[in-house]
């Protein structure tokens, strides 16, 4: 598998099309947190300081209902509970999503992105 | 220099790491130059090496911190850049928690009473006082808070409102716009006085302003109180740049950039050139504008339209509470070329530090004249509204952004027609060139916003290369 790689790597070089014809990975999920959540949320590290609120167990949970950290209102009162579609929408267009919540927060990624991220960040305990 | 033979190594190695789901290492052998070691610079720098990149920061001030600038030589080391941190600056507190930088609720500034033309008002008179030049159903805003009146009409709900193509009818001069929406000409004017998302309003998009207004609006939810690094904001990007593997290059200006679809040389003013597979400019517009550096044409004519804001700052130390004696509380709003000045206290001593604040087009005087004769206009001034001052209050420090050749004023303004469009525009990637900068974030402002655009970019970069 990686001499395979490898091979493919080195006729790309012998071609001089070495760093344009070289295709980045896709970043993976942990990368993508790292990246664009980490700053303000952990994940697992109670209590807290960061901003937002912890994203540890997120599959499943109903939001805006972490204990001891003040969501606004409209998280509060939004009904909504934590799952792939939900996480989607939330992170697509926060605003749109669940208009008045405090994020403030506009989402670099692309869907792509933005989906394994989700798989990723619904998979974590 | 990356030799051919250290580029191939590298990205092997890459390859490797990534077809064996490795993860630090994945950037491993890819080269990144971040031009500016301010927060937005500094804080791509340290994504990409946690991504295994190879960072060189190489900075033209013989500090790091760029619009943060805390002036240590002075008592109280007040703030000559960036000061306030927002209630949800989550970026900056997470960086000063991790770094160990203690931060804590600002010194009060006391509270502004008024200069209206020559005339005193105190805080509490103000909606009665005979200067106070307002009509009957305005009179009792103070000054500082009529732009809030914006947000009785706000069309920007949401965070990224500002680039809605439904709502570019706002993208309009603010004069104009301000009239139209039945602000009176005495309130106009008394926002353009102290304006500090303008230099005038005629050149200022409503657009910008509704942002301002908008966002003050929707941040006061759940809110944390607001910041400052105990010792001084300056010691958070001096922090950041101490994590770096490679010591930040400080002192040398880089004059030229060369940049294909795969390479990129960095020339610095030294003589020496980097080359590597990307660079991010970490600068405010008018130092971008001093480099030598092909950009697409479209770009270069946009760059160069963008006006930043004005900003001159006369830092003085109070060694006695003058105003006590006769009512005043020792902060004013002034609409005199003086602007503003704000008064605190220095924790555990008697003295203030006293900044008067100008900006906008009253600053274009005082940047013809030489520093001591500037410093010396401004203590003029101050004698000649504040009397009373002269005897215990002396001059520290002047702040000229606009002539600071890599900085250029002091955040970027949008102006009529700019505010939905430009932004997205300056920021695009051209080639292996990318972009970061407070100017160039989407949901913060200021230092929240650098930090923002950090990620951005280093995302950007790692899209392409890791
Ligand atoms: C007076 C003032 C008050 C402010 N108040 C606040 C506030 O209360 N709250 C808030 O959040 N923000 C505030 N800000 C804004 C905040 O300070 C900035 O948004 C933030 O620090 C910008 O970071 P940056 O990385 O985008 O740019 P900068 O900090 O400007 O970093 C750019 C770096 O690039 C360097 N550079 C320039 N040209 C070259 C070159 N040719 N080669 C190499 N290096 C170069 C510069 O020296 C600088 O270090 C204030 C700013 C000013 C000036
Ligand atoms: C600038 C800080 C900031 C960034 C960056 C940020 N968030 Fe948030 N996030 C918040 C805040 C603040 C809240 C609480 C919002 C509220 O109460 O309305 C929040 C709430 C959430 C919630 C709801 C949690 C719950 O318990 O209901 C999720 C899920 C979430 N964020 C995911 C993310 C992801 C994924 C990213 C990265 C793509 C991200 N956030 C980036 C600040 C941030």
């Amino acid at each position: 598998m990686r001499l395979r790689v490898l091979a493919v790597f080195l006729s790309a070089v012998q071609l001089g099309l070495l760093s344009t014809s070289l295709q980045a990975a896709p970043l993976t999920g942990e990368q993508l947190y790292d990246v664009a959540c980490r700053a303000c949320h952990s994940l697992g590290t109670a209590p807290d300081h960061r901003v937002g609120p912890p994203l540890d167990g997120l599959l499943n949970r109903q939001a805006g209902t972490v204990d001891g950290y003040q969501f606004s209102e409209a998280l509060r009162t939004s009904g909504w509970v934590w799952r792939l579609p939900t996480l989607l929408a939330w992170l697509t267009d926060p605003d749109a999503a669940i208009p008045n919540n405090a994020m403030n927060y506009v989402n670099p990624l692309t869907a792509e992105e933005t989906q394994r991220l989700s798989e990723w960040l619904l998979q974590q305990p | 220099m990356l030799t051919r033979r250290r580029l191939l190594e590298g990205s092997v190695a890459g390859l490797l790491a990534s077809a064996s789901g490795g993860c630090n290492d994945r950037g491993s052998g890819r080269r990144v130059v971040v031009v500016g070691a301010g927060l937005s610079g500094l804080n791509a720098a340290l994504i990409l090496e946690r991504w295994g990149f190879e960072v060189d920061v190489v900075e033209a001030k013989t500090r790091v911190g760029g619009r943060l600038w805390t002036l240590d030589h002075l008592p109280g080391s007040p703030e000559g850049g960036g000061n306030v941190m927002g209630a949800q600056y989550g970026r900056v507190f997470h960086m000063a928690h991790h770094l160990d930088i203690a931060l804590r609720t600002p010194p009060r500034t006391l509270p502004s009473d008024y200069f209206i033309g020559d005339q005193r008002i105190t805080r509490a008179s103000w909606a009665s006082a005979a200067a106070n030049p307002l009509p009957e159903a305005w009179r009792s805003i103070p000054p500082q808070r009529l732009m809030g009146k914006l947000n009785d009409t706000n069309p920007l709900l949401t965070t990224r409102a500002w680039h809605d193509p439904d709502l570019m009818a706002s993208d309009q001069s603010a004069d104009v716009g301000l009239k139209a929406l039945g602000f009176p000409k005495a309130a106009i004017e008394l926002i353009d006085a102290n304006n500090s998302y303008g230099n005038n309003l005629q050149d200022t998009s409503l657009m910008a302003l509704y942002r301002i207004m908008g966002e003050f609006g929707r941040l006061s939810g759940p809110a944390l109180a607001v910041k400052e690094a105990a010792l001084g904001n300056m010691r958070l990007p001096e922090a950041m740049a101490e994590q770096l593997t490679r010591p930040v290059s400080l002192g040398n200006p880089v004059v030229s950039i060369q940049h294909s679809s795969s390479r990129v040389q960095v020339a610095l003013a030294s003589g020496e050139t980097l080359e590597a597979d990307a660079a991010i400019l970490a600068l405010p517009l008018p130092a971008v504008r001093t480099i030598e550096v092909n950009l697409p044409a479209s770009q270069t004519a946009l760059l160069n339209q963008i006006n930043y804001h004005k900003v001159v700052q006369l830092h003085c130390i109070v060694e006695a509470p003058f105003w006590e004696a006769s009512g005043w509380s020792g902060s004013w709003w002034t609409d005199s070329p003086l602007g503003r000045i704000f008064t605190r206290p220095i924790p555990n001593t008697p003295r203030y530090n006293m900044t008067v604040w100008i900006n906008g087009d009253d600053c274009d005087h005082l940047h013809a004249l030489d520093e001591a004769t500037c410093t010396e206009t401004i203590t003029q001034a101050l004698w000649q509204l504040v009397p009373e001052a002269r005897d215990v209050t002396s001059a520290g420090q002047l702040v000229r952004w606009s002539m600071d050749p890599y900085a250029g004023g002091a955040w970027a303004l949008w102006r009529p027609g700019q505010a939905g469009t430009a932004h997205g525009a300056i920021r695009a990637p051209t080639g292996r060139l990318f972009f970061a900068g407070e100017h160039t974030a989407e949901a913060y402002r200021g230092m929240e916003g650098a930090m923002e655009s950090g990620e951005r970019a280093s995302l950007e970069i790692m899209r392409v290369l890791a």
